[in-house]
């Protein structure tokens, strides 16, 4: 343990070392997620500073701060805009190295991944293994020091440039499928990993591909047990959900900043009676999701945790469609063209597809009402035929 | 802002949770809907100890002084447990329509009675229209010398035929003017109506040249102030119910076995209960940030209340039909007779999504206050 401090004295050091050390025109707009020198001196700045995990113990780079403290750092950081402080709690790749790795890995690379010297990326899904994950059929066999991976990942956002991949791939195919995976940080920079960019249906591409042929990973870049990879994906996707619901990017044009009520004004249907009334429940979505979150988040301060967090994600699905569909009818026959000389109908139709990515990207809106109906309302599971069978022998298609 | 705290706030709500599990079960629920008075005097008297009746009214005139935040949770508790009261139209509507009137000497005798429980009020603020609006006031009021006589109709007038005093919205040369009345005044005329929520009294009120006596100056903007508080109170009722209505569906899923399986682990049931807590949730917290709306704006703010209370009004109006309705179905037939309670909730759900102004209303005046 380091010697206790309060928190007034805390918060007064993060916020010198703060005015000292931060210098944002230095970072030139760069985001964490860019990795660039820029920001991976400040990280590093970050880190030796003890701000990057002030949760864990100093020779992680941390304070052993308790939880409200940590938070504190946080704040202090939020409020200058500063990246880089508590991804003890934010940092997927990081802390599931850190929870299930070996000392060979986490030395390996904890502190590249903090600092961005290491880039990573998500190889999880699969053109055959979408909602049913345990599905998967990428497979790793161990062969000396190496396992050799052959398969096919989708939906892989940074695998251009992505120095390793947390992959689950299968071991063993005699289990039942949650019994069979196991979890690894496969090197990307080699022969046999090629990523190609995956052309969406907004006609954009933020995702690959990856085709793994006989790609080499060596057996200490395994976490967890052989088999015992399903429960580390537990770990990782439970921090990468901590971190996540912000949903949808947002759209392409600076018109879709033009409020529904402003859209209506502007497409002269402000005084239609039936159109104000739809106005008014699809504005109200998107009110009341954010006095769900307020109340949530006042509730988590009181010590009481709210199920209200995990109907984010399902309540944003309906918002981001509902506006969408609305944006659209107000438009009517202009919603028919698209492009930069027409941004309202090119945000309007944008937004349309694009609200699939937070309806169907990190669960279905199916699956979530699974979730929530069976982890939070304690209602029982559908019985899973497949739960128990010898995975070889479970139906593909 | 309100000046309880959290500790405070929820031993108010525990205590109203209490009084509902010992004496307002839904055996006595159904006991007390079948009476013409519709309500139990024993119970009223529990609410007077308790300080219900008083809650929202102000300290000098015998009240607890407490304010929306308070009174909203309060109203969840009696929401979810189906008290059939007048304590919505004396303790809230009445006392807010008089707090908001500011009429001292009338305010020192009637809100001290309804404080004490002793006098039961009611408002007559809307005639055949059903509107709840200035624009659907048909009571008029003419000067005799230095009297007033009202004539004209006031419809779904709330526990009228409980009140002992009806404050009446009607129309004066000068505009629109609050008058008190004794309910036994001659000429005044109570048909009580047959409701479809069997816990609610409605009446009809005739008035023949009633003589009435002005209450303050405040016409319509008082009605508005009153008409705040009472929507604040019912999303309070109307989010309590749904949850409640909501916990007893999930119950259910749970417990009644179909195919060999609890119905709970089918995704068609699992889904509906699923977007059903978005609904439960939703509400309470439209009609939580309502309540810290308007005791903001009591205090001053400049933060309108406006678009937060109609807000509430139509989101836990819809919120409740939409689950109430919805778990008649997933429970199946049972739900279909009348010894099962979902109708109950149902039909209070749809009682309640028209008084004081329905859903559609309450929309449009959102968007205004919205500045569209």
């Amino acid at each position: 343990m380091t010697t206790e401090i309060s928190d007034d004295a805390l918060r007064a050091e993060v916020r010198a070392w703060l005015k000292a050390n931060y210098r944002p025109e230095e970072l030139r707009g760069a985001t964490l997620w860019s990795s660039t020198p820029e920001t991976r001196a400040w990280l590093t700045k970050v880190l030796e500073a003890g701000w990057a995990t002030p949760r864990w113990p100093a020779e992680w780079w941390g304070r052993s701060l308790p939880e409200h403290q940590a938070r504190i750092v946080e704040r202090e950081f939020a409020a200058v805009k500063a990246p880089g402080a508590g991804q003890d709690r934010g940092n997927l790749y990081a802390n599931t190295a850190m929870a299930y790795g070996n000392d060979a890995l986490k030395a390996h690379f904890v502190r590249g991944i903090l600092t961005g010297e290491i880039n990573m990326c998500l190889l999880y899904s699969e053109p055959g293994a979408g909602s049913d994950l345990a599905g998967i059929r990428t497979r790793a066999e161990l062969k000396g020091d190496n396992y050799i991976v052959n398969g096919q990942k989708v939906w892989t956002s940074g695998a251009m440039t992505a120095d390793y991949g947390m992959l689950i791939a299968r071991t063993d195919w005699d289990a039942p499928k949650h019994g069979g995976i196991s979890f690894f940080f496969l090197p990307m920079k080699q022969p046999g990993v090629e990523v190609r960019p995956l052309r969406q249906v907004t006609d954009e591409s933020h995702f690959n591909e990856v085709f793994i042929t006989d790609a080499v990973c060596p057996v200490d870049n395994r976490l967890g047990a052989e088999g015992a990879g399903w429960r580390v994906l537990q770990t990782a996707l439970a921090y990468e959900r901590s971190v996540m619901g912000d949903g949808a990017r947002g759209p392409r044009n600076a018109s879709a900043k033009v409020s529904l009520i402003d859209l209506a004004r502007d497409a002269g249907k402000l005084n239609d009676p039936v159109l104000r009334q739809d106005l008014a429940r699809v504005i109200a979505y998107r009110r009341l999701n954010d006095l769900n979150n307020a109340r949530a988040k006042a509730d988590l301060k009181e010590g009481t945790s709210s199920p209200i967090m995990s109907l984010g994600k399902l309540a944003m699905s309906r918002i981001l469609h509902e506006e969408a569909r609305l944006r659209t009818s107000m438009l009517g026959a202009a919603s028919l063209l698209e492009g930069k000389d027409f941004p309202v109908s090119d945000d309007a139709n944008f937004l349309s597809l694009n609200a699939y990515f937070t309806s169907i990207g990190g669960g279905t809106d199916q699956i979530q009402r699974n979730i929530i109906g069976e982890r939070v309302l304690g209602l029982p599971k559908e019985p899973e035929v497949d739960r128990d069978v010898p995975f070889r022998e479970v139906r593909a298609g | 802002m309100s000046q309880t705290t959290t500790e405070e706030r929820n031993a108010i709500q525990a205590s109203v949770r209490s009084l509902m599990e010992d004496r307002n079960t839904e055996a006595d629920v159904r006991r007390v809907m079948e009476t013409a008075e519709g309500h139990d005097p024993a119970v009223w008297q529990q609410l007077v100890e308790l300080g219900l009746t008083g809650l929202v009214i102000a300290p000098e005139f015998g009240g607890a002084g407490l304010g929306p935040v308070e009174l909203e949770l309060v109203m969840e508790e009696t929401g979810a447990a189906l008290l059939a009261s007048p304590l919505l139209s004396s303790s809230v509507l009445a006392a807010g329509l008089l707090t908001a009137a500011g009429d001292a000497a009338v305010n020192k005798r009637l809100l001290s009675a309804i404080a004490a429980g002793k006098t039961i009020a009611t408002v007559a603020m809307t005639g055949d229209a059903g509107t709840w609006t200035a624009d659907g006031v048909a009571v008029s009021a003419r000067a005799d010398g230095d009297k007033w006589l009202l004539d004209g109709r006031a419809n779904y007038v709330t526990h009228a035929q409980l009140a002992d005093v009806l404050l009446v919205l009607a129309r004066t040369p000068a505009g629109i003017r609050i008058f008190e009345v004794a309910a036994k005044a001659a000429g005044v005329t109570i048909s009580p109506l047959p409701t479809f929520d069997r816990t609610l009294r409605l009446a009809r009120i005739d008035f023949a040249g009633v003589a009435a006596m002005p209450v303050g100056t405040a016409g319509w903007p008082a009605a508005e102030a009153a008409l705040q508080l009472v929507l604040v109170a019912l999303a309070g009722e109307q989010a309590g119910g749904a949850r409640r209505m909501f916990e007893k569906t999930v119950d259910y899923a749970k417990t009644r076995i179909q195919f060999g399986r609890a119905i709970g682990s089918f995704q068609a049931i699992k889904h509906m209960a699923a977007d059903l807590l978005i609904e439960v949730e939703s509400a309470t917290s439209a009609a939580r940030a309502a309540a810290t709306a308007l005791d903001a704006a009591g205090e001053g703010s400049n933060e309108p209340a406006d678009a937060a209370i109609h807000l509430a009004a139509f989101a836990c109006a819809d919120a409740y039909t939409t689950v109430t309705a919805t778990a008649v179905q997933m429970h199946g037939g049972i739900a279909f007779t009348w010894e099962h309670s979902a109708h109950l909730y149902l039909r209070r759900a749809r009682a309640q999504a028209q008084l004081f102004g329905a859903p559609a209303y309450h929309r449009e005046r959102f968007l205004t206050a919205l500045g569209a």
